[in-house]
């Protein structure tokens, strides 16, 4: 009980001084489980191989230069995708969001093509825009488009009409109010959709690079699929989830605890 | 006494009606502009079909009974799969977050999971159980499984002591504690996390269904493009919505709505 | 015939980051009567809290006793309800059910418990509000509603954690009269915490002064019941008995 409470004490100050460790500590025992797992024999190695192997195909691919090649070309099309997907929906849901007929005529419209979803979009734009880039931006930006513009939307509609007021009766403009008021006022509904966009997105991204792609993350494990090589794929499902842990974990959702917190709006 | 606020609005079917056709109008004048724009500007079949050519493929694999073969094979898949993830997802999220302690410890864990859920299992899961039912149920299976643990943990590890002190002193056992006061209380975060998880299956299953088998709706679409059948394209593409959409709005929101917000727990899209 | 004693309480909380002990009561000894009222008062960070969840047993105590009916406590209880300054109402249940939860526990059938929690919310007013859910309540009603919900378990003792401390000041005087004459009418034994000297000497028959996890002194109060604040406000004794008290905290 002593020697529980002291380990304790002692996981809690370290933690507190080095928050990291607190994302990596209990992965420890996972990876301890499956190394134990591999050893054991339970599964043939072709079909569950231990830790060590993944780190050997770790720098094999890296010394090679395919990972870091295959990792930029799935980081820089998300990155487009998403910047594009919020070049289009924060002005749009601004649009639809400051006009209550907008938003009558447009929720419809948007929910049902939101709930289409990205990856079924995929075989008519393959007829479309053929195997290529093209299609691959297009059902990125599609899939981050959506979240960013509903929840923009509701960003600017829950902003309080009297702070709009308030801002008109000292004297700014109604495009100052747009940009003094109504733009913050939704800024943490606007991230919240852009989490969930890219949540989203980068799903679809790995769906597309493994249906049509010819390099990518996903390509990589699909393509190691084909030829029957685990390692590879597990690198890259752990390669994945590292990636968007440290960009959700580390990134996105402080920003938004950061703007919804401080300014006391309730969000999520 | 209650009654007297109600009886100012419309009655409940009415409302609801006007706020389905306030629904569908604008979905309906989409169709009308697609149904005028096609033969306006002629645009080739193969690029883009006409109403009529969808409608007509409607009505072909309605008659010949595949498009309810299709959606019933998608539709068991994310049932099933969804069903065993929450069956499983629930008690242990709040086995875990039972104890500050284990769960403060877990969470990262089950973070990093839930962020890899779905899609990016496909790989593995038809290298382990080969191509078909056994890869995508898994598939459907993990997405809702890890997001749903994830979010039970948070939920039950946010409920307030006092309320779990409350629900002691006046009396309530380890049952009652469990059912009275943990699992409602954990409950936003558990309709969240369905939500979420399911919107991350569904996708995982069409992509599955277009890699990893010959029945389904993701199915139904590759091989329509085979074949240049822009039609069953799109017409695939609106059940796909229209699912969704029915299963997000019929039953996802409104749960969330009728408990949550009453509660004033949490407000949300 | 005494129902609480507390004999050289203690406790001393473990501080995971410091990852050193300290200590929050070092040595607190009272006895509280059958039906009495006891008010608690002190500085900020002096214990209260930290007694209290004691008594309620949500803490373990470091040292010494908690005897009720001279046995030992163990755990939370139904034989001791608690009114919490969060209001602590569950917000998955209507009134009706919150106050009907103390019964349900008790196996008391649904009808009946119903009967019970009707016939309580009535003593606190609030019959009209059975069928709402808390959040739709204002602050004072949803206090109400936790005061009646400890009663309706039939506690022996009453533990109440500044309760009204969250309430607007016109809220907290109605609140303060009806839990005297609910009192009155049913007789608990009520340990009541306060930062608000006026409300500890309006409420209690005696006030505990504790000071840095040590009792200070303690006061009685022999004020005429019914007490009403219209009366009291001018009352030369409650005036005299609340700025002793004050004069005891400011300086502890
Ligand atoms: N869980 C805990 N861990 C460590 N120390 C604690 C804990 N709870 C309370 N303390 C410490 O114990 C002391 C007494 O706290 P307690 O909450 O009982 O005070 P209080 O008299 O109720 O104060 P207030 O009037 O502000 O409510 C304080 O110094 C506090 O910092
Ligand atoms: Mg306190």
């Amino acid at each position: 009980m002593n020697i529980l409470l002291r380990s304790w004490s002692a996981y809690t100050r370290a933690t507190a001084r080095w928050p990291g460790l607190a994302a990596l500590v209990p992965f420890i025992p996972v990876i301890a489980l499956w190394v134990a797992v591999t050893e054991s024999g339970m599964f043939p190695r072709a079909f569950l191989p231990g830790p060590v192997e993944v780190v050997k195909a770790f720098f094999s691919l890296t010394y090679r230069g395919i990972l870091p090649d295959y990792l930029q070309d799935s980081l820089v099309r998300l990155f487009t995708g998403a910047a594009l997907g919020m070049a289009i929906g924060i002005p749009l849901g601004i649009l639809i969001g400051t006009s209550k007929w907008a938003h009558r005529v447009s929720w419809p419209i948007l929910l049902f093509f939101q709930a289409i979803g990205d990856i079924a979009w995929l075989p008519i734009l393959l007829i479309w825009f053929g195997f290529g880039l093209t299609t691959m931006t297009f059902v990125i930006v599609y899939t981050v488009l959506f979240p960013v513009v509903l929840n923009t939307v509701l960003g600017v509609e829950s902003v309080p009409r009297d702070l709009a007021r308030a801002a008109r009766s000292l004297g700014a403009s109604p495009a100052r109010v747009l940009w003094e008021v109504t733009l913050p006022g939704a800024l943490p509904n606007i991230i919240t959709g852009l989490r969930n966009g890219l949540g989203y997105g980068w799903r679809a991204l790995i769906a597309v690079e493994m249906i049509v792609g010819t390099s990518g993350i996903g390509f990589m494990m699909f393509d190691a699929r084909r030829s029957g090589s685990v390692v590879e794929i597990l690198l890259g499902m752990i390669i994945l989830g590292l990636l968007w842990y440290i960009v959700d974990a580390w990134i996105l959702a402080p920003i938004e605890r950061a703007t919804g917190q401080r300014w006391g709006l309730v969000t999520s | 006494m209650p009654h007297d606020i109600d009886a100012a609005r419309p009655p409940r079917w009415l409302a609801s009606a006007g706020g389905a056709a306030m629904f569908v109008a604008p979905l309906l004048a989409l169709v009308l502009i697609w149904a005028i724009a096609v033969p306006l500007f002629g645009i080739n079949p193969r690029v883009f079909p006409s109403v009529a050519a969808v409608g007509g493929a409607a009505m072909e694999s309605i008659r010949d009974g595949t498009l309810i073969e299709h959606i019933g094979a998608s539709l068991l898949r994310v049932g099933l799969g969804t069903l065993i993830g929450v069956v499983t997802a629930v008690p242990l999220g709040i086995a875990m977050g039972v104890s500050p302690a284990v769960s403060t410890f877990l969470t990262p864990l089950f973070r990093f999971f839930s962020v890899l859920a779905g899609i990016a299992w496909i790989p593995i899961a038809t290298l382990w159980f080969g191509y078909g039912f056994g890869a995508i149920i898994f598939v459907i299976f993990n997405a809702v499984f890890f997001v749903v643990t994830y979010n039970t943990l948070l939920g039950v590890s946010t409920i307030p002591m006092p309320l779990r002190n409350a629900a002691a002193s006046l009396g309530a056992g380890r049952w009652a504690l469990l059912t009275e006061v943990l699992l409602p209380g954990a409950l936003p975060n558990i309709v969240t996390g369905i939500r979420t998880g399911l919107g991350f299956a569904w996708r995982g299953l069409i992509a599955a269904e277009m890699i990893a088998t010959n029945v389904g709706l993701g199915y139904m679409l590759f091989v329509a493009r085979d074949f240049y059948r822009t039609e069953v394209i799109i017409l695939g593409m609106i059940v796909i919505g229209a699912i969704w959409l029915l299963i997000d709005r019929l039953l996802l929101v409104p749960l969330e709505r009728s408990t949550i917000e009453r509660w004033g727990m949490v407000r949300r899209a | 015939m005494k129902t609480l004693e507390l004999r050289n309480l203690k406790k001393t909380y473990f501080d995971p980051y410091a990852g050193s002990h300290v200590t929050a009561v070092h040595d607190v000894s009272l006895e509280v009567q059958q039906g009495d009222f006891v008010s608690v008062v002190g500085p900020s960070g002096c214990g209260k809290t930290t007694i209290l969840n004691m008594v309620a047993g949500f803490i373990p105590h470091s040292g010494g006793e908690i005897l009720l009916n001279g046995k030992a406590i163990n755990g939370p209880g139904p034989e001791r309800g608690v009114v919490f300054q969060s209001f602590a109402l569950f917000p998955w249940k209507t009134v009706l059910d919150n106050v009907g939860f103390g019964p349900k526990m008790r196996g008391v059938p649904k009808a009946e418990r119903d009967r019970i929690a009707h016939e309580y919310l009535a003593l606190a007013g609030l019959s009209h509000a059975a069928s709402r859910y808390p959040n739709e309540l204002s602050g004072g009603m949803q206090q109400r509603v936790g005061v009646v919900r400890a009663l309706a378990n039939h506690p022996e003792v009453l533990l109440m954690d500044e309760p009204f401390a969250s309430v607007d000041a016109q809220t907290r005087m109605t609140l303060q009269e009806e839990l005297t004459r609910i009192w009155q009418e049913r007789r608990p034994t009520v340990i009541f915490i306060t930062h608000d000297v006026a409300e500890a000497v309006f409420l209690a028959n005696r006030v505990v002064v504790l000071s840095k996890g040590r009792v200070l002194d303690q006061i009685e109060v022999a004020l005429p019941r019914p007490r009403v604040w219209d009366d009291l406000i001018e009352d030369e004794t409650f005036k005299r008995l609340s700025a002793q008290v004050l004069h005891m905290v400011r300086s502890a």
